[in-house]
C-alpha cells in the first residue's frame, strides 16, 4: 500500500509537464492515503498492553446465577475444574486464621464489576485506597486500629515490646505463601534502605522523653508467622503511627528478590528496569515498590490485583483468587469480579457518565449535590453521605510568618482575624456556595470528631460588620486611600492577596472579596497551577489560601494543626523552623511555641489518656486563636452507588487517615442481580 | 522543480532545530517544574513528599542541569539514536505514548477531514450558483452559525440532546466494554456509534469555513471570460462549471492542505476533553500543564516538522493542480 501511494505521487510529479490533469486524481489519492493509514492504525490502535485481555463484557452475563452454597466465584471454580488453580481450601489460610469480614447488611452474591472513573495513573491513591490491605486497619469509630492483615498481637506494659502474629497459610496473588519473611524483607532490604524513595516512617522511631533522643526499633522474626517490633523508649501509639505512616509492613520478598539491585546488582536492576520501559532505576523501584498495586506482575495481599496497563483507557483489576478473607458463611471475598477504571479528561464527565450510568460505584464532593439528587431516579443510584472531620467547607488561612513585616503583624493580630471572622455574613456564603448544605459556622471540629469543643463552632460566628469596621479602625487601619480602601498608619498600600491553586473555590472567594472590600480591605484574588502554588507556599509566599483543615485525630497525623514542616498555609514557614531544626524558618512563638511544645510531649508520652489529652489542649489552642477561619461548616463526601451495589456502609467517617471508601471495606460489596 | 523541493527540504532543517530550540526554551518558561507538579499532586492524596525528596527526583531526572544542556542532551539523543526522551507522567518513552494514540488520532482526523470536504465543497459550490436563492441563504445561514458557535459548546450541546434522547451522553470513542477488547466488527461499530458526535463538532467549523471560501472563490469565477467563452461555445452548464470555476477556485482550499496536517496529527484538543477523546490533543494538553517536558516538547517539535512540511506540500500541490504556478516554477 505504501509503494502504491508513492507510487501514484510520482505519477503525479512525471505529469507535471503533461496535458491533462484529472479531477479524480486528487480523490484518489485521498483515497489511498486514508486506506493506508488505516491500514496502519488497525495494528497499534488498541491501548490494550497486556497479551490476556479480558474479553468484553459478555463474561458477566455468561457468569449463571450463583448458586447460595458456592463458596468461590464462579469465574475461579471453573479454573479449578480446569485444573489451572489449586482449590479453595488450599488458596485460603488455615481454617482457624481465615480473616471473616463482617458484610454491612447482608451476605453478597458473586459477579459484576466495579465501574468508576479516574483520571490516569496520575490518581494512583484512587483505586489504590479503597483496595488497601493493611498490616492494621483503623476501627468504625477510628479511634483505635485492629488487625487485618496481621491475625492479632500483644503489647507489654511499657509499650515497648509488639508482638505480631501474621496468617498461617495465607498466601499473596501468585499463590506464594505469605510469611514473618516477607515483613522482615520489607524491613530490612526495602525500608531501611530507603530503596522505594521513603524516608523511614516516623512510626518507628521512639523518643526518649527526657533527652528527646530518637532510637529507630528493631524487628526480629520468632517464627514463620511471628515478628517483634522493640522499640527502645516506650511507643504508645506505634501501631496507630504504622496504620497511618507505612499501612503495609510487608513487600512480597520472592518478587522484589528478583528487582533489587543489593540482590540482582546494578546492571541487571537496569536493564530490567528498561524492560520494564522505565528509564531510571530509582523511578522505577518508587514504582514497583511504594505503587506497586498498578502493576499486574507484582504479587498483592489485596482483594483486586492489577490485570492492564494503568496507561491504557481503561484500567481493569481482577479478583485476588488467593484473597485471604471470607464472609460468616464462608465464602470467599470479594463479591465483586472486577475494579474497571475508565480514564476520564476532565471531571465533568464523571458527572456526566454518573447520570448515564456508565459507573456504578464512586465519590463526589458535595458541590455536586444538586444535579446528583435530581437525578438519582433517573439514574438509578442512590447517594450516601460521609461525614469528613473537616473543619470547614468554606475558609481561609492567614499565613502567620507572611513575608510583609506590616501584613505578618496584622495576621499574628487576633484582633484582625476577629474582624475578617465577623466582617462575612455566613449564612449567605452556605447558601450559596454549599446549596445551605453547610452550617453557617465556625472553622472547629465537629461534633462527633475527636477533639470537639463545645461552643467552637459560634465562635465569632455572627455577622456584624459594625464591629468588624470599629476593631479595623483600633487596629490603626483607619486612614483611606482615594479608593476608600483602608491604608496602614503611615499611608502605605494594604492589600490582602488571595493565592490559589484552582479555581474550584471561585464562587466563594467572589463572595469573600465583596465582604472584606465592604469593610474596606482591598483583596485580590489570584490564581495560579498547582505545582506554583506548591512551589509558593515553599517560598513562603501564599500570604492567604481558601483550604479547608481536616483531621480525624491531631495525635495521629499532625501535619494540618502542628507546624513540624512546610505543608499547611497557616503556618508558613514556622514549619520550615521546625524541619530544619532551628536553622531556617520563623521562629515559632507564644502559642504556636506551646503547641509544638505540646507535641514533643505527645511523641515521648506513656499513655493514651496523657496523650488524648495534650491533644486536646492543641485543639484548645487552635480555638482560641482562630489561625483559620471558616465561614461554612464542613460538608459531606457523597458516595454516589447504583441501587444494585449493596452493603455500603451509610454510617462512615471519610479521611484519608481511614484510607476513605476503604474504611466501609469494599471486598464485601457485591452488585445483586 | 526539483531543484526547488531540495531547497525547501534542505531550509526545514534549520527552521525546524530553531523552533525546537525555542519551544524547548519556552515549555520552561513557567515557574514550577514537573516535580513541583507532580508532589503537589501527590499532597493532594495525602502523600507529602519533603523537599530533600524533591531535590533527588529532579537530580534524577536531569531537571537540576541548565536549560540548554538539557536542551543539547535532548537533540542528541533524538539526532544519533532516534530518542525523544521520556514522559514522566506515564513513565514510558515519548515514543511510545505517541503511538499508544495516534492510531484513533489518525482515523477520527481523516474521517473529520472527508467530512468536511465532501460536505463543504459542494455547498459551495451549490451556494454560489444558486447566489441569493432560499437555499444559499439556508446554507449561507447555517454556515455563519457553524463558524461563531465554539466547537466544544457545540459538543456539550450533543452530548446534551444525546443523554436526553437516547439516554447516553456518547462519551469518548468506545463502550466501555469495548475499550481492552481486540478489534472485532462490533468494536468497529460501537466506533463507528461514537464518532458521530466528534467528527460532526469537529468538522463544523472548518467546514463552515470552507462553504464561505468555496461560494466566495466560485462567484469571482463564474463570470470570467473563459466562463462565457465555454457557454457561448454551447458546452453543458454542468460540464463548464467543473472544468473551469471549479477548478480555479479549489486554489485556496489546496494551498491550505498542507497546514492541516498538523492538524491531522493532534487531532482536536478542547473538544476532544470535552467528549473524553483519547487522542493525542489531551495528552500533549496535560503534558504542557504538567511540565511533562519532553512529551510536549517532542509534539511540538512534530508539529513544526509536520506544519513546515505540510506547507512544502501545498506548494507542490497547487504547482501540480494550477497551470499558472507551474509555468512560474519552470521560469525559473
Amino acid at each position: 500500500m505504501v509503494l502504491l501511494h508513492h507510487k501514484q505521487q510520482a505519477n503525479g510529479k512525471i505529469k507535471f509537464g503533461g496535458v491533462h490533469l484529472k479531477r479524480n486524481r486528487f480523490i484518489i489519492m485521498l483515497l489511498v492515503i486514508l486506506s493506508v493509514v488505516l491500514a496502519a492504525c488497525t495494528n497499534n490502535a488498541g491501548p490494550a498492553q497486556v497479551k490476556d485481555s479480558p474479553k468484553p463484557s459478555t463474561k458477566v452475563e455468561e457468569a449463571p446465577v450463583t448458586p447460595t452454597d458456592a463458596k468461590e466465584a464462579p469465574m475461579l471454580a471453573k479454573l479449578v475444574t480446569a485444573g489451572t488453580l489449586p482449590p479453595l481450601e488450599e488458596r485460603l489460610p488455615v481454617q482457624a486464621d481465615v480473616k471473616i469480614e463482617e458484610v454491612v447488611d447482608e451476605i453478597g452474591q458473586y459477579g459484576g464489576d466495579w465501574k468508576m472513573p479516574w483520571s490516569g495513573p496520575g490518581d494512583k491513591w484512587g483505586v489504590g485506597q479503597p483496595t488497601e490491605e493493611a498490616l492494621f486497619r483503623f476501627n468504625k469509630t477510628g479511634d483505635k486500629v485492629e488487625p487485618n492483615v496481621a491475625k492479632s498481637y500483644e503489647v507489654n506494659a511499657d509499650s515497648t515490646v509488639f508482638t505480631i502474629h501474621l496468617r498461617e497459610g495465607m498466601k499473596w496473588s501468585d499463590g506464594v505463601p505469605f510469611t514473618a519473611d516477607d515483613v522482615l524483607f520489607y524491613w530490612e532490604h526495602m525500608l531501611t534502605k530507603e530503596t522505594f524513595g521513603k524516608k523511614i516512617y516516623d512510626a518507628y522511631y521512639s523518643v526518649d522523653p527526657v533527652t528527646g533522643d530518637k532510637a529507630l526499633a528493631e524487628v526480629k522474626k520468632v517464627d514463620a508467622y511471628t515478628f517483634t517490633v522493640t522499640h527502645k523508649y516506650p511507643s504508645v501509639q506505634f501501631l496507630e503511627r504504622v496504620a497511618i505512616d507505612n499501612k503495609w509492613f510487608f513487600a512480597p520478598a520472592h518478587f522484589h528478590k528478583t528487582i533489587l539491585p543489593e540482590f540482582v546488582g546494578d546492571d541487571k536492576t537496569l536493564e530490567i528496569t528498561k524492560q520494564w520501559g522505565y528509564e531510571d532505576p530509582k523511578v522505577f523501584l518508587v514504582e514497583t515498590g511504594y505503587y506497586f498495586w498498578l502493576h499486574s506482575q507484582i504479587p498483592t495481599l489485596r482483594a483486586w490485583v492489577a490485570k492492564t496497563d494503568p496507561n491504557s483507557d481503561q484500567f481493569i483489576m481482577e479478583r485476588n483468587p488467593y484473597f485471604w478473607k471470607t464472609d460468616a458463611e464462608g465464602k470467599q471475598l470479594p463479591y465483586i469480579d472486577r475494579i474497571v477504571a475508565t480514564k476520564i479528561q476532565d471531571p465533568s464527565q464523571k458527572t456526566l457518565g454518573t447520570l448515564a450510568g456508565d459507573y456504578n460505584l464512586l465519590t463526589f464532593d458535595s458541590k455536586e449535590f444538586t444535579v446528583l439528587k435530581e437525578n438519582e431516579k433517573k439514574g438509578d443510584y442512590r447517594i450516601i453521605p460521609w461525614t469528613q472531620p473537616a473543619w470547614s467547607s468554606a475558609g481561609i488561612q492567614l499565613n502567620q510568618t507572611t513575608e510583609d513585616p506590616k501584613l505578618r503583624k496584622l495576621f499574628q493580630d487576633i484582633r484582625f482575624r476577629e474582624a475578617l471572622s465577623i466582617g462575612v455574613n455566613r449564612v449567605e456564603i452556605s447558601e450559596i456556595v454549599s446549596n445551605g448544605l453547610a452550617e453557617p459556622v465556625q472553622a472547629s471540629v465537629p461534633e462527633g470528631v475527636i477533639g470537639y469543643q463545645e461552643g467552637w463552632s459560634k465562635q465569632w460566628a455572627d455577622y456584624n460588620p459594625e464591629r468588624a469596621n470599629q476593631i479595623l479602625d483600633e487596629l490603626g487601619l483607619s486612614k483611606r486611600d482615594k479608593n476608600n480602601f483602608r491604608t496602614y498608619e503611615d499611608g502605605s498600600d494594604l492589600t490582602l492577596t488571595v493565592i490559589e491553586s484552582s479555581t474550584d473555590s471561585a464562587a466563594f472567594l467572589e463572595l469573600l472579596k465583596k465582604y472584606y472590600e465592604d469593610m474596606g480591605l482591598k483583596t485580590n484574588l489570584k490564581v495560579v497551577d498547582q505545582g506554583t502554588h506548591f512551589d509558593m507556599k515553599y517560598a513562603n509566599q501564599v500570604p492567604m489560601t481558601t483550604e479547608n483543615i481536616s483531621v480525624a485525630n491531631v495525635a495521629f497525623r499532625p501535619d494540618t494543626l502542628v507546624p513540624l514542616r512546610v505543608i499547611t498555609p497557616w503556618f508558613g514557614h514556622y514549619g520550615l523552623y521546625s524541619s530544619s531544626g532551628g536553622k531556617e524558618g520563623v521562629k515559632p512563638e507564644g502559642d504556636v511555641a506551646l503547641i509544638l511544645e505540646y507535641w514533643d510531649k505527645i511523641k515521648a508520652s506513656k499513655s493514651v489518656d496523657e496523650i488524648n489529652q495534650l491533644s486536646n489542649e492543641i485543639v484548645k489552642l487552635h480555638q482560641k486563636n482562630q489561625w483559620v477561619i471558616g465561614y461554612a461548616g464542613p460538608t459531606p463526601v457523597l458516595i454516589v452507588a447504583s441501587n444494585n451495589v449493596r452493603n455500603i456502609p451509610t454510617d462512615a467517617v471519610w479521611a484519608d487517615e481511614y484510607r476513605s471508601l476503604g474504611q466501609g471495606h469494599p471486598s464485601q460489596f457485591f452488585i445483586k442481580q | 522543480m526539483l531543484q526547488y523541493i531540495l531547497k525547501r527540504i534542505l531550509l526545514v532543517i534549520p527552521v525546524v532545530l530553531f523552533i525546537s530550540f525555542i519551544v524547548f526554551y519556552i515549555i520552561q518558561l513557567p515557574p514550577g517544574d514537573y516535580v513541583s507538579n507532580y508532589s503537589a499532586k501527590m499532597s493532594a492524596a495525602g502523600d507529602v513528599m519533603t523537599p530533600v525528596e524533591m531535590d533527588e527526583m529532579r537530580a534524577n531526572l536531569g531537571l537540576d542541569r541548565p536549560i540548554y544542556e538539557q536542551y543539547f542532551v535532548w537533540m542528541k539523543k533524538i539526532v544519533t539514536k532516534g530518542d525523544f526522551g521520556f514522559s514522566f507522567n506515564y513513565n514510558k518513552p515519548v515514543t511510545a505514548v505517541i503511538k499508544q494514540y495516534m492510531g484513533l488520532t489518525l482515523v477520527v482526523s481523516l474521517v473529520t477531514m472527508v467530512f468536511h470536504y465532501v460536505v463543504a465543497i459542494p455547498i459551495g459550490i451549490y451556494t454560489a450558483v444558486k447566489q441569493y436563492t432560499a437555499g444559499d441563504y439556508f446554507f449561507s445561514g447555517l454556515s455563519f452559525i457553524g463558524m461563531a458557535t465554539p466547537n466544544f459548546l457545540l459538543a456539550i450541546i450533543l452530548m446534551y440532546l444525546s443523554y436526553t434522547w437516547f439516554g447516553d451522553p456518547l462519551l469518548g470513542l468506545f463502550s466501555s466494554e469495548y475499550v481492552n477488547a481486540p478489534w472485532s466488527m462490533d468494536k468497529v461499530l460501537d466506533l463507528m456509534k461514537h464518532m458521530v458526535i466528534p467528527v460532526i463538532v469537529i468538522g463544523l467549523a472548518s467546514t463552515a469555513d470552507l462553504i464561505r471560501i468555496m461560494r466566495g472563490q466560485m462567484l469571482d469565477e463564474l463570470n470570467k471570460p473563459n466562463v462565457v467563452t465555454a457557454r457561448a461555445k454551447g458546452l453543458s452548464e454542468f460540464k463548464i462549471l467543473f472544468k473551469y470555476p471549479t477548478r480555479a477556485a479549489l486554489n485556496p482550499i489546496v494551498s491550505t492542505f498542507g497546514w492541516s496536517l498538523s492538524s491531522i496529527f493532534t487531532g482536536a484538543t478542547i473538544t476532544a476533553i470535552v467528549l473524553n477523546l483519547p487522542l493525542q490533543g489531551p495528552v500533549m494538553y496535560n503534558a504542557l500543564l504538567g511540565q511533562d517536558m519532553y512529551l510536549a516538547g517532542s509534539w511540538l517539535l512534530f508539529m513544526a516538522l509536520l506544519t513546515v512540511l505540510g506547507t512544502l506540500i501545498s506548494d507542490i500541490l497547487l504547482a501540480w493542480l494550477d497551470p499558472k504556478i507551474r509555468t512560474e516554477f519552470r521560469g525559473n
